[in-house]
C-alpha cells in the first residue's frame, strides 16, 4: 500500500474534477479520475422539441458550446436527411474553427501556462504551492506578458464568432440546415482582418512560447504517455480542396490505423454512479439511473470504448492521425500539438474566408415526423463528440452524447481497464511527493472538461489531499 | 449617481451606462476613497460560461478588473493554486471582507453530492455547502448568470439534481445578474457600482435597473417591421421575429441596444429569435425556442 494523494479541485479547467493516485517510492502504481458534475442533460431533453436541441445543448459547456450545437445540428440534419449548401457550410465551418482558435488561446495561456510560468503579479494568477519553475526571470517575464496579451486574442475569436453567430458563447448562428447569418462584405471583412490580427500572435508569440517551455521541461515529453491509442471522427472532412482538409475520421490502435466504424463504441458504467440493466451499453440505448451511493464506483463519467479500447482523443490525436505531427505521444507533444493546430486551423479558415460568397443564408422551416434516430459525429476542441438523439414526430425521445472529456477521463471498466488519463499517470515518477506538480502537469495537457462529461463525482470515503504516510 | 433621473427609462439606460460607472468607481479607486474589495467568483452548478463570458469584457477587460477594481481571491478557472491550498484561500476570505459571485445553480439532491467542488481535510465540499459558508458572510451576494439567478438550465425540468437558484437557496438579499451567458458589461457593471457606490437600484426581482429595466422588444432594431405586421417565416430572413416564437416582448434586457463581444451584433441581428435566457422561466417557459 503506497501514499494517497488526492488533488480537488484540479483547477483551471471547466467544471470539477478530483485525482487521486497511489504512490509508492515516488512512482504513480495507480490512479483514479472522477468527474464531480451531474447535471443530466439527457433526461431533460426528453420530451422537448427536436430543434431546441441545438440551443439547449449549447449550455451543457460554457467553454465549448459551438462544439455541441455543430454535434446537434449535424445529428438533426442526419434526422431530417438535409444538407446545407456549400456556402453556408464553409461559413458554419469557419465559426466552428473560431471556438478551436479561442479555446486553445484559452487553454494554453490561462490554464496550461501557470503550471509552467509564473504567472502575473495579479491574485489568483499569481499564486502557487509549488517551486518547480525553471524559466530565468527574464524569460518568464516575457512569457508572462504573453498571458496578459492572449486575453485580447481569444476575445477577439470570441468576437469572429458573435460578428456571424449573434454572441459567444452560447451561439445563436448555427443551424439545421447551415447558418443564420447574412454575410455581406462588411462582416467578411471585419472577420477576415480579426483573424490576420490573431494569426500574426500565434506565429510570433504562441508557438515560439511553447517551445521555450518545452525547452525548459524536457523531462514532460517523458511522461503522460498513456495508450498510445488514439481516435478521430474527423473535422474539416467535407472538402476535395487539401488548403481545407484536416482530418477524417479514423483510429489507431496497437500500432495500426484502421477506418472508424461509429457502430464499435459503447459505454461501460461499473465505476460510474449509474445503474443500468447492462453495464455495457451502446449510446443509442435509453441514458441509466444515477446512483450516487453505489459501491465502488467513482466518477460521473461514464466509460466510452471503442472496441473495448480507451481512445485518446483531441489535438495530438487529429495532428498525428492527420500526419501534421510526429514527434510522439506524451504531455509535451498534447501542449505542442494543440498550439500548432490552432496555425493549421487558422490556414483552413483562411481558406474558407477566400471561398465563401456574400450572400443570404439558406434556411427552410422543418417539420419532424415518425420515429427517426440520427447521429451528429464530428471532432470539435477537445477530440471526439457525438450526438444520438432519437425523435418521435415532435419531440425528443431520447438523447445521449458522448463528450470527447469522457473518453479522456473514464473511469475503469468492467473489464478492469483503466480510462486514458489514469494510465497516463501511473507511472509517472513524482520529484518532490508534498508538491506532486506531474499530477496537474499531465491532467491538464489533456484540456479537461468536465461540464461538458455531464456525468461526472469522486471517491466519497478516500482519504483527502496530500497524505503523505 | 450623477445624473438626474429623467421620467424616461430609456434616456436613463442610455445615459446612465455601465461604462460611466465604471469609470467612476475606477477615479474612486484611483482616489483612493475606496479600497479594493476582496471577491470570490464561485462556480456551482453549472457550464462555467459566465467566468469566460467575462474575460470577453473590454474596457475595463478582465485584467484591469483583477488588477484596479477588486481582488479575486478564488476562482475555479482562473487560479494558479490548485487541491486543498486553492480552497483554504476559500476558506481564508470569509474572514475578510468580500462580494460574492456564485454563477451556477446550487445542486441539492443527495446532499449536494451532484456538485462537489473540493476535498478538504478528507471531507468532500459541495458546491450547497460553499454558497451557504459563503453567502452567510458575504457583505453582497451577486448572481451571475440565468442558474444562479433562476435555475436555469441546471434546473431544467425533470430537474435531475434538483438544483435551485441562490436566492431561493440562501435567504437574504441577492443581487440578480441573469443571462446565458451574463454580459460582462452586467457582471463588471454591477461590480463597480457595489464597490463605488453601493447598491444598485434595483427592480422587484432584484435586478440591477440599469441592465434590466426594459423589454427586448421596447428597443428591438426590428420594431417597425413588429409595427408594420412584416414577420420573418424562418430563420435567416430579415424581419420581425415574433412568429417564430422570439421572447424579446418578455425578456428584460439590453442586448439591441448594447450588443455583444466587441459590442458586434446579437442573436435577433443574427436572425434568430431571442429564447428569453435572461428570463426566469429560462428554459422550460420559454420554449419551444423556434416555432415552425
Amino acid at each position: 500500500m503506497g501514499n494517497k494523494i488526492t488533488i480537488n479541485p484540479i483547477t483551471r479547467i471547466s467544471g470539477f474534477l478530483e485525482i487521486q493516485v497511489e504512490v509508492e517510492a515516488n512512482k504513480i502504481i495507480d490512479a483514479k479520475s472522477s468527474g464531480m458534475l451531474f447535471r443530466g442533460f439527457e433526461k431533460m431533453l426528453r420530451g422537448r422539441p427536436p430543434l431546441d436541441a441545438i440551443y439547449f445543448t449549447e449550455r451543457i459547456c460554457g467553454i465549448c458550446s459551438t462544439a455541441h450545437s455543430m454535434g446537434s445540428t449535424l445529428a438533426l440534419e442526419d434526422i431530417l436527411d438535409i444538407r446545407p449548401n456549400e456556402n453556408d457550410k464553409m461559413i458554419r465551418d469557419f465559426m466552428h474553427g473560431c471556438e478551436f482558435v479561442q479555446n486553445h488561446l484559452r487553454h494554453f495561456y490561462q490554464y496550461t501556462f501557470p503550471d509552467f510560468v509564473r504567472g502575473p503579479e495579479i491574485q489568483p494568477l499569481y499564486n502557487v504551492t509549488h517551486n518547480d519553475y525553471r524559466l530565468p526571470e527574464e524569460l518568464n517575464k516575457e512569457l508572462s506578458r504573453s498571458y496578459l496579451a492572449s486575453l485580447e486574442y481569444s476575445r477577439l475569436a470570441h468576437e469572429m464568432l458573435a460578428i456571424l453567430g449573434g454572441k459567444a458563447p452560447h451561439t445563436h448562428g448555427i443551424f439545421v440546415g447551415g447558418v443564420t447569418v447574412n454575410l455581406e462584405a462588411a462582416k467578411w471583412i471585419k472577420v477576415k482582418s480579426i483573424l490576420a490580427s490573431i494569426k500574426d500572435f500565434v506565429a510570433a508569440q504562441m508557438i515560439p512560447d511553447v517551445y521555450t517551455i518545452a525547452e525548459y521541461y524536457p523531462d514532460y515529453f517523458e511522461n503522460g504517455v498513456g495508450y498510445k491509442n488514439i481516435m478521430t471522427y474527423g473535422v474539416f472532412d467535407t472538402y476535395v480542396k487539401e488548403a481545407l482538409f484536416y482530418v477524417g475520421p479514423q483510429v489507431f490502435i496497437n500500432g495500426e490505423l484502421q477506418n472508424f466504424d461509429p457502430e464499435k463504441i459503447t459505454e461501460n458504467i461499473h465505476r460510474a454512479w449509474y445503474e443500468a440493466r447492462q453495464i455495457e451499453q451502446s449510446p443509442t440505448e435509453p441514458t441509466v439511473e444515477e446512483n450516487v451511493y453505489k459501491e465502488k464506483a467513482y466518477s460521473w463519467i461514464k466509460a466510452p470504448r471503442y472496441e473495448g479500447y480507451p481512445m485518446e482523443v483531441g489535438p495530438l490525436a487529429r495532428m498525428c492521425l492527420s500526419g501534421d505531427y510526429t514527434n510522439g505521444i506524451s504531455t509535451m507533444d498534447r501542449t505542442i500539438a494543440r498550439v500548432l493546430e490552432v496555425r493549421k486551423i487558422i490556414g483552413i479558415m483562411e481558406g474558407l474566408l477566400e471561398r465563401m460568397e456574400p450572400k443570404p443564408p439558406q434556411q427552410g422551416r422543418y417539420a419532424f415526423s415518425g420515429e427517426v434516430r440520427g447521429r451528429g459525429l464530428i471532432d470539435t476542441t477537445r477530440g471526439a463528440l457525438g450526438h444520438w438523439i432519437a425523435t418521435e414526430n415532435e419531440a425528443i425521445q431520447n438523447y445521449e452524447i458522448i463528450t470527447p472529456s469522457s473518453w479522456n477521463l473514464s473511469p475503469e471498466d468492467s473489464e478492469g481497464v483503466k480510462g486514458v488519463v489514469e494510465k497516463a499517470l501511473i507511472g509517472t515518477i513524482i520529484e518532490d511527493l508534498k508538491n506532486p506538480v506531474e499530477i496537474g502537469r499531465i491532467v491538464r495537457s489533456f484540456d479537461p472538461c468536465v461540464s461538458c462529461a455531464t456525468h461526472v463525482l469522486s471517491d466519497r470515503y478516500s482519504p483527502f489531499q496530500i497524505r503523505i504516510v | 449617481m450623477n445624473d438626474i433621473p429623467s421620467n424616461c427609462p430609456m434616456i436613463d439606460s442610455k445615459t446612465i451606462t455601465a461604462r460611466k460607472i465604471i469609470d467612476l468607481a475606477i477615479e474612486k479607486i484611483k482616489n483612493a476613497s475606496i479600497n479594493k474589495t476582496n471577491l470570490i467568483w464561485l462556480e456551482a452548478t453549472g457550464c462555467a460560461g459566465n467566468i469566460i463570458s467575462l474575460l470577453n469584457a473590454e474596457n475595463p477587460d478582465v485584467i484591469y478588473l483583477l488588477d484596479q477594481m477588486v481582488t479575486l481571491k478564488y476562482n475555479n478557472s482562473l487560479m494558479a493554486a490548485e487541491g486543498e491550498a486553492a480552497f483554504q484561500q476559500f476558506l481564508d476570505t470569509l474572514e475578510t471582507e468580500f462580494i460574492l459571485v456564485v454563477e451556477g445553480a446550487v445542486a441539492t439532491k443527495s446532499d449536494g453530492l451532484y456538485t462537489v467542488i473540493a476535498r478538504y481535510q478528507g471531507d468532500l465540499v459541495t458546491a450547497m455547502e460553499a454558497v451557504k459558508m459563503a453567502g452567510g458572510k458575504a457583505k453582497y451576494v451577486v448572481t451571475v448568470g440565468t442558474c444562479a439567478s433562476y435555475g436555469g438550465p441546471s434546473a431544467a425540468r425533470p430537474n435531475p439534481s434538483q438544483s435551485v437558484s441562490v436566492p431561493q437557496f440562501l435567504n437574504q438579499e441577492v443581487i440578480r445578474v441573469p443571462g446565458c451567458p451574463s454580459h460582462p458589461d452586467w457582471a463588471i457593471g454591477t461590480i463597480a457600482n457595489l464597490i463605488a457606490f453601493g447598491m444598485p437600484e434595483l427592480d422587484a426581482q432584484s435586478r440591477p435597473i440599469i441592465f434590466y429595466g426594459i423589454t427586448i422588444h421596447d428597443r428591438c432594431t426590428r420594431r417597425s417591421y413588429f409595427n408594420n405586421g412584416i414577420f420573418a417565416t424562418k430563420l435567416g430572413d430579415p424581419e420581425c421575429m415574433f412568429k417564430l416564437g422570439c421572447r424579446g416582448p418578455v425578456t428584460r434586457t439590453d442586448c439591441p441596444v448594447r450588443q455583444w463581444n466587441g459590442y458586434v451584433n446579437w442573436p435577433i441581428e443574427d436572425n434568430t429569435p431571442c429564447i428569453g435566457c435572461a428570463q426566469e422561466r429560462f428554459p422550460d417557459g420559454m420554449e419551444p425556442f423556434v416555432r415552425y
